[in-house]
């Protein structure tokens, strides 16, 4: 079981993300937190053999994206944790700077559209969690 | 008739009583005072003689004890010693009479012929010839000491054959031969190269008169040794002979030699050497100039000694020269600063020159004017000072530091720069290469510290290197050194000669603008993310509307799409203004 988890501070963008991934299918009722402290509080509650999948914004208050990660892979969760960054900026300086984190799969521009949903089901390393 | 006043004692050896009576009748008929002793045997003769000595001996040759009559003679004449010895025979007896003058006797008398006056005359005839006889021996013996202990090597030779017949200690002692050696040899043995006159020196020992002559000998240990040689004829045990005096002189010929030497190392230093030496008087005339004045000015010494010195010195130095020669008066020893000299050719020559008064000393009477020529130096000198005063205002000229570092004496030089650059006050600054290794910014310092090493290691070439080096008031200023490594032709270090340029103005330029441009990095980064959220979120919302048909909710959406709308216009107000802000806060270009 895939459980969908959506980190981002803007409220809208969340409520957006909910209806794109239940009206694709990818989750009915996926988690989401407005702060990415939060996000690690939950986490550290979580069972180590559930596998998560992330979409997580970058710039955030507090706690943005990167700083989230470097907690996330200290975490004995980590390895069951995939991570698509999903980031407003179009500066390819944080493509690259994800492609640095062993958790991340993925860097997405906002906003994420049905095909980018779909297009997720396809990756290998989650095409278990998606029977059909 | 009383040949002698003093009495004499007379020992008359005679067996027969009668014989005996007449004898002494005889005795004390010519003298009263004569005492007399008388032996009847030989061994009575013989402890008189050894306890008493007799002025005469009479012996009467009929002994009955003793039948070889020459023995008894013989034995009688050694213990009488210096005493005369009279032998009484009788008539049968007259020819071993005769036979015993051989053995020493004094003389022989026939008993029946004896009288009174013939017996007093044989005595005193005999004692006066012992007397003379032993004078004649100490004579004899003297001159035989004064030839033994001669201090000075002499020997005889036989002329005819050269064989030495006697040498003295002295000789023994120079040669290293014996005496024995000696007696065994030659006067040729000694004899070391002389073949060419030997037949000269041979014809001197033969002919008879005095000569001398040098001559060089070996002797045992084949040392060569040279002789002062006097010669005399002389009869030697009755052989034709030469008696020779030696003189070592091989010492003083070494000496002399030596002397000659020196003197000539001496005529060859001045004359031949490079150096023109002069001898000249207070007024500039010369009484003496060596030959390499022709080498020195191209005029020969028989020809410049005629004219006065001053006249080949160039007018502006002169007065300086003859104001150095007066003042010798005073002083033995001046160096007169270098003048010009005229050469055979009307140029001009740079001279050095020592002078040094001597007219104490007898055989100069003068100054000794000793010179050099320095035209080449002075040249070479001229040069120098040029390319040092192009240095000096390429020092000047520049606004660098100039280094200049003396790596086998660890001593470093600075221009003004190292003060007017970073504010050291002379007497903060050491010439130590530690005191420059100590300003350099301690996380430049390892840096710097393998650079210069490469170049080391390389043994050549440029050294270009930036750090940070302390100033006075302890701020760094960023430098930019350039190095250059001298080396010997060995291609050891010697030095190290660097300019270091202050680039701090640069530098902090560099930073500044690489500061704004990363400011502006930021602005963009945030900006981007900013802006786009708002616009990605009115892009999704209207791919919501597009694709979901139906929706209940799209009243809200719509609310969404205004609201964003909305923030998007508010941020794009905002990065204007902020633009505008920013680009009136860049340093001016």
């Amino acid at each position: 079981m895939l459980k969908i988890i959506i980190i981002d501070d803007d409220d809208i963008m969340v409520f957006l993300q909910r209806k794109i991934f239940q009206r694709c299918g990818l989750a009915k009722d996926p988690n989401s937190f407005n702060a990415a402290t939060a996000a690690i509080e939950f986490f550290k509650c979580e069972e180590i053999n559930q596998h998560f999948l992330i979409f997580l914004d970058i710039n955030m208050p507090e706690m943005n994206g990167w700083q989230f990660l470097d907690i996330l892979k200290e975490m004995k969760i980590s390895k069951n944790v995939f991570v698509i960054m999903v980031t407003s900026s179009i500066d390819c300086y944080d493509k690259e700077k994800a492609g640095s984190y062993k958790n991340v799969i993925d860097f997405m521009e906002k906003p994420v559209s049905i095909k980018n949903c779909n297009w997720i089901k396809e990756y290998v390393m989650l095409k278990e969690f998606f029977p059909n | 008739m009383p040949y002698k006043s003093d009495s004499l004692h007379i020992l008359v050896i005679e067996d027969q009583l009668g014989d005996f009576i007449l004898i002494k009748n005889y005795l004390k008929k010519e003298q009263n005072n004569t005492r007399i002793s008388r032996a009847v045997r030989f061994m009575e003769a013989e402890n008189l003689l050894k306890s008493s000595t007799f002025d005469a001996i009479l012996l009467d040759l009929s002994l009955p004890e003793l039948d070889d009559r020459k023995a008894l003679v013989k034995k009688v004449v050694l213990l009488a010693n210096k005493s005369p010895v009279i032998v009484l025979t009788s008539f049968s007896d007259t020819e071993f009479g005769v036979k015993s003058l051989a053995l020493g006797i004094s003389d022989y008398l026939l008993k029946d012929e004896l009288n009174a006056a013939q017996l007093s005359k044989s005595i005193h005839y005999g004692i006066e010839r012992k007397r003379i006889e032993s004078q004649l021996m100490e004579s004899e013996n003297k001159y035989k000491n004064l030839f033994d202990s001669s201090p000075l090597p002499m020997w005889v030779l036989e002329r005819c054959s050269c064989r030495f017949l006697s040498v003295n200690a002295a000789a023994v002692d120079l040669y290293g031969y014996s005496r024995e050696e000696f007696l065994g040899m030659s006067i040729k043995n000694l004899w070391a190269g002389i073949d060419e006159t030997e037949t000269e020196i041979l014809n001197l020992i033969r002919k008879d008169g005095f000569f001398k002559l040098n001559i060089s000998h070996i002797k045992k240990n084949r040392e060569i040794i040279h002789l002062k040689i006097q010669s005399n004829p002389i009869i030697f045990d009755g052989k034709e002979a030469r008696v020779a005096l030696a003189n070592n002189i091989t010492a003083s010929l070494e000496a002399k030699r030596a002397l000659k030497n020196s003197e000539q190392r001496f005529k060859a230093l001045v004359q031949d050497g490079s150096d023109l030496v002069m001898i000249l008087n207070f007024d500039g005339n010369l009484t003496y100039v060596s030959p390499s004045s022709k080498l020195v000015i191209g005029i020969t010494a028989e020809v410049l000694i005629n004219y006065n010195l001053f006249e080949f010195i160039h007018e502006d130095d002169v007065n300086q020269v003859k104001d150095s020669i007066a003042m010798l008066q005073s002083k033995r020893r001046i160096q007169i600063p270098s003048y010009r000299i005229r050469t055979s050719k009307n140029k001009w020559k740079w001279i050095e020159t020592i002078l040094t008064n001597l007219y104490d000393d007898t055989s100069v009477n003068g100054i000794v004017a000793n010179s050099r020529d320095i035209t080449e130096f002075v040249k070479q000198e001229k040069e120098l000072m040029e390319s040092l005063k192009r240095y000096n205002i390429v020092e000047k000229a520049t606004s660098d530091t100039i280094t200049d570092y003396d790596m086998q004496n660890d001593v470093m030089h600075y221009n003004e720069g190292m003060e007017l650059m970073f504010g050291y006050t002379q007497d903060q600054i050491s010439t130590k290469g530690s005191w420059w290794d100590d300003k350099v910014h301690p996380e430049d310092a390892v840096r710097v510290k393998n650079k210069v090493n490469q170049v080391y290691e390389k043994g050549h070439g440029n050294l270009q290197v930036e750090y940070r080096f302390r100033c006075a008031d302890g701020n760094y200023k960023y430098i930019l050194d350039r190095t250059y490594l001298v080396t010997d032709e060995q291609g050891e270090p010697l030095r190290m000669i660097g300019s270091m340029q202050d680039i701090t103005e640069i530098h902090n330029y560099i930073e500044t603008i690489e500061r704004h441009n990363n400011r502006l990095k930021e602005i963009a980064w945030t900006q981007s993310h900013v802006v786009r959220a708002p616009l990605s979120r009115i892009m999704g919302l209207i791919d919501s509307l597009e694709n979901f048909e139906n929706m209940d909710d799209q009243a809200q959406l719509l609310s969404h799409i205004l609201t964003s709308a909305r923030e998007l216009d508010g941020i794009i107000r905002k990065i204007n203004s902020k633009t505008t802000e920013s680009i009136s806060q860049s340093p001016i270009c």
